[in-house]
Formats: C-alpha cells, structure tokens, sequence
C-alpha cells in the first residue's frame, strides 16, 4: 500500500513563458522512499518544474507541496531538502572547503564536521579552488551541497552530468543507499539507461504535460515485444510466413534494414519450423524488447507526430 | 529573519575577501588621493604646472585651489563621482556575480531567508564602501600634510572630512538600485549600463543647474567648494537621495523574493532538434 502522505505533489501545476507554455497542468505525486524519475526532451518543461517544486518560480495555476508545506509559505521546509538544478555551480575563487562552509552557514548545520564528512563521502579535493575542478568534480561539489544536511528529499536536475562512467556508478551506488536510508528523490535524466537502474517510478513530460506515469517495474508491460527472424532471402520468408497466416510487421518492399519483424505472440517453434520446411531456414530468431530509451522516444515521438 | 542575517553576513564577507574587486577598489582609492595630491601639487607653483602641460591645463579646469579646503572638495567630488563608478560596481559585483557564476539558484531554497541575503550584500556594500571613503580621507590628509597646503585647521579638517564621508554615504544610497539591475539583468553587464547612463544623466543634469532635485547630482553637489555653491542641494534632494536609496533596497528584496527566478526556458532549438531525433527513431 502506498503512504497516504506525498512527499511532493503537484496538482494542475502551470507555467506560461509569454506564448511559450512551459509546464500545463502538471499534477504529479512523489512519495516517501521512492525515485522518481522525470524524463522529457529539452525544453519539456522539467527544469521549469522542478524550479516550482523549489519555488523559484510561481505557478499560473495549480498548486505546489513538497513535505506537506505549500511551496513559499514555509521556509524552515528548505532545510529537509536538498536539491541541484541545471548546471553545477560554485563561486570559482573559493576553494571547495570553502564553497561547502558556506552552504553549511546559509543550512544553519550547527557543526563544522559536517563539511568534511560530505567531503569525505564524495572524494572531493577539500583546498581545490571550485574554477579550476573538472566538470565532473563541480558535479560532484554540487551534489555535496545537495546532500550536505542530510536531506529527506532530494530533487536532482541530471545529477549524472559531467561524471565519468566510475563517477556515474558511484552516484547510482550512493543515491541507492540513500533511497535504503528512507530518502526520496526525484531526478531529471536524459541517461536512459541510468533512470532504467535508478528509478522506482517514472514521469514522461512532454511539451509542458505529464504524458506518462508508472512503476518502473510496470515498464515491462508497457513495452513492445516482436519476434525478429533474420534468413537469408527475407521476401521468401516474407512470403512463407504470409501464406501461413503470419503478418510481417514491416510491409513488404519496405526499406527497413535488419530482421523481418513478428508480432510478439508469434510462436518462434512455429516460425523455426516453417521457414525450415520451405527451405528457408532461419539464421537468427529472438524475442527482441523494447527499452525505455525507446519507450520514452515512441511516445514523446509518438505524440510529436500527432 | 534576524539570526539569517550572520550566516548571510559571513558567507558574503567570506566572498569579498577573495574577490579581486576588493583589491581593485583599494587600488582605485588610493590612487584617488595620489591624484588629489599632485593635482594640488601643480596648483601650488603655476610655472611648474605651465612646464607640465596638459596635466596643469586640467588642475585648473577642475577649479581647485592649492589648499586645505581645495583639498577636501577635491576629495569630495572623487568620493561622488568615483564613488557612483567604484561603489557602483562594488554593489553590481555582489549581486551580478550570483547571476554570472550561475549560484544565484544556490541562494533560493535555503532556511535562510532571500530577504536576509540581498541585506548582507548591502551591508557588506555600506561597510566596504565607507571603508574606502575613510581611506581616501587618510591618504588625502597624508597627501595634504606631505605638500605642506596652506588654510589647515582643525575645523576644516573636520568640516571636509565629514563632506566627503556624507557625499560617499549619499552615494552608496545612490548605487544600491544597481543591485535590483544586476538581478533583473541576470549579471552585469545591463546594470553597467545602467550606472553609467545614470552617470551621465547626473552630470547633464547638474551641469543645466537641476542636480539640486536629481538624486544622481546631489553629492557631488554637497562638495563644491564654498564660493563656487550657487546650487547646493536642499532638502528635497537629500530626501530623494533618501528614497532612492530605500527604493533600490527594498526592491531588490522584493525582486529576489518575488520575481520568477529562471533562465529563458525557450530551448526550442534543441528540443526541436531532439523531436526530430525522436520522429526518425520512431519511423
């Protein structure tokens, strides 16, 4: 059963850019422990979102909460929530001790250790000034202030940016344990894959509008499956499989590269044993499954073409 | 919001300590009173100063005289003049720089206060802009002392000290609307703009004789030498500087308090491009 209390929730969330409708009608619900991963193409809306999550920008209409405290009237809710949007920044002429003391004194965290400990956790160089770190040491110190009060919810635009493939897993690593610990996150990503590992909830946005909404264990059934069959005369076996009732997904002549396409309820014994058969044997037969990267881009695609 | 006021406070010091314009502005000030000197250096011998050329032909358009009161009305105008440009970009760097380094967003969503952070920044610019004033007062007096200037006395003294304090107090009044320009501009360089326009607007201005009621005009006003006073700003003036001074405070909090804090969300090149992507993967 879900907890009856959201950590986030949205509900007819809107935003308007002069003609430019950046978010419409947004309603959306976070709750306590999970990921939550927003996806959306540039300029889908999500960083505008997640500015109103942290009320940077007022909403037209609909209405914002976040830990059950409507979004500007109550400060004190800052200090349970840790966040970094869009880029990563620092003021470049203080060191990363210094950047984080800072962050420290503007939380009101009453103890100093508190600064070596995120330091530690995240392998940052402590007397590095912050302009001359690498791009993915300045992600690293952004996710460090984020995460410097120990938050009950983080809210991450691509915290994954800039990191080299060790980084990326030590932040998938570290966001885990956080999510153990009874942390919520929400995080925006293009990196598919990442979301795929990461998330337990996903959001589509697309063009200001929350397309889509599931469990990440519910992408199964959301997929596309199809039965590849690769032969070496594919209008052949085309034209066996049609004679026997089987419908190629790509119509014949088609351009299409790659494998003869089958509905996913093809049985492949079947197909094997006709192709065969009619000296037409198969040289590759497989279940082939969509993957969210192509789930994602089948809808917001999908939608484009409406 | 009064206990956000010392973090705020500390983390902007901390900030100008390591900035460069703290030292940039030290340098300024110092330089100021060096030119105060020798300005009254050539009015001191005029055959020396006819030897120097083009330096002695602006010593005397400047309409000093080679004394003590001279002096201070020479360091009142650098205070109020100087002052709009150096005070001026003291505030737009503080506010401006959040916006430059992109740390502007850093600064939203904390237990403190917006309102206590955009008041440190003044605080720091009120203190680190007398501080400046006082410098050029110490090094003028150095100056003055070292070239020997005639009309010394303790009542000057004090009497041009205090004009040149109060014409860098008017000032830093005058440049705090430069912080509400830095934040809607995003940066600097539209709040630049706006403080040399303003510049200019006080020097047309005063020079067609109404700097009396354009608050821009008032403190270089205030430090005219005594013979040369036939406009000294009046009450209205001190109260518009007054006002422009608590509008371009209160504004600016208003602004980071109020105002939708966000880059121009219209990224429809990429995202353009990124539909296209997503049409051809579907196909």
């Amino acid at each position: 059963m879900r907890d009856p209390l959201p950590v986030i929730e949205t509900a007819g969330v809107r935003k308007r850019f002069g003609d430019v409708v950046a978010v419409d009608g947004v309603s959306l619900t976070v709750r306590r422990g999970e990921i939550y991963a927003l996806l959306g193409l540039n300029g889908a809306g999500k960083t505008t979102l997640i500015r109103m999550l942290l009320g940077m920008i007022r909403p037209d209409a609909g209405s914002v909460r976040v830990l059950g405290a409507v979004v500007g009237a109550d400060r004190t809710v800052w200090s349970r929530v840790g966040y970094l949007v869009e880029s990563p920044a620092a003021y470049p002429e203080l060191t990363v001790r210094e950047n984080l003391e800072i962050v420290r004194r503007l939380r009101r965290l009453p103890e100093p250790r508190a600064v070596d400990e995120v330091i530690e956790a995240l392998s940052l160089p402590p007397g590095a000034r912050a302009g001359t770190l690498s791009m993915g040491n300045a992600q690293r110190l952004a996710l460090a202030k984020a995460l410097i009060h120990r938050p009950e919810l983080l809210i991450l635009d691509e915290p994954v940016n800039g990191l080299d493939p060790a980084g990326v897993v030590e932040i998938r690593g570290m966001l885990r344990r956080l999510r153990e610990r009874g942390v919520t996150i929400l995080l925006s990503s293009h990196i598919l894959a990442e979301v795929t590992r990461l998330a337990t909830r996903i959001g589509i946005i697309h063009r200001g509008r929350l397309r889509e909404e599931f469990d990440a264990t519910d992408l199964d059934s959301r997929v596309r499956r199809r039965l590849t069959v690769a032969t070496h005369d594919d209008d052949k076996a085309r034209a066996i499989l049609a004679a026997e009732g089987f419908a190629t997904l790509d119509p014949p002549g088609a351009s299409r590269p790659g494998p003869l396409a089958l509905p996913a309820d093809s049985p492949p014994d079947r197909v094997a044993t006709l192709l065969v058969h009619a000296g037409c044997p198969p040289t590759r037969l497989a279940v082939e499954e969509e993957d969210l990267e192509s789930y994602f881009l089948r809808i917001v695609g999908g939608d484009d073409d409406r | 919001m009064t206990g956000d006021l010392g973090p705020a406070l500390w983390a902007e010091l901390l900030k100008v300590r390591r900035s460069k314009l703290s030292r940039i502005s030290v340098l300024a000030f110092t330089v100021a009173p060096a030119v105060a000197g020798l300005f009254m250096f050539v009015l001191q011998d005029p055959a020396r100063a006819a030897s120097l050329g083009l330096i002695a032909g602006k010593a005397h358009l400047s309409g000093a005289t080679a004394d003590w009161p001279g002096l201070f009305a020479l360091l009142g105008q650098m205070a109020a003049v100087g002052g709009l440009l150096v005070f001026g970009m003291i505030v737009i760097w503080l506010f401006g720089r959040e916006f430059s380094d992109r740390t502007a967003k850093d600064l939203l969503a904390l237990p403190t206060s917006r309102e206590a952070i955009v008041l440190a920044k003044f605080a720091v610019a009120v203190v680190w802009c007398l501080l400046l004033a006082v410098q050029l007062c110490v090094l003028g007096l150095a100056a003055g002392a070292a070239l020997g200037l005639p009309g010394w006395s303790a009542a000057v003294a004090a009497a041009g000290i205090a004009r040149v304090l109060a014409a860098a107090a008017l000032t830093v009044l005058l440049v705090t609307p430069f912080g509400l320009a830095a934040g809607i501009g995003h940066g600097y360089l539209a709040a630049v703009g706006v403080m040399f326009a303003t510049l200019a607007l006080a020097q047309v201005i005063a020079a067609l004789g109404h700097g009396a009621y354009f608050p821009w005009s008032v403190p270089a006003l205030l430090t005219q030498v005594a013979d040369e006073a036939g406009d000294l700003p009046g009450p209205v003036g001190y109260a518009l500087v007054l006002a422009v001074g608590g509008a371009g405070v209160l504004g600016t909090a208003l602004w980071w308090r109020r105002a939708d804090h966000t880059r121009c969300p219209r990224a429809v090149g990429a995202s353009g491009r990124l539909r296209r992507t997503a049409r051809r993967r579907v196909a």
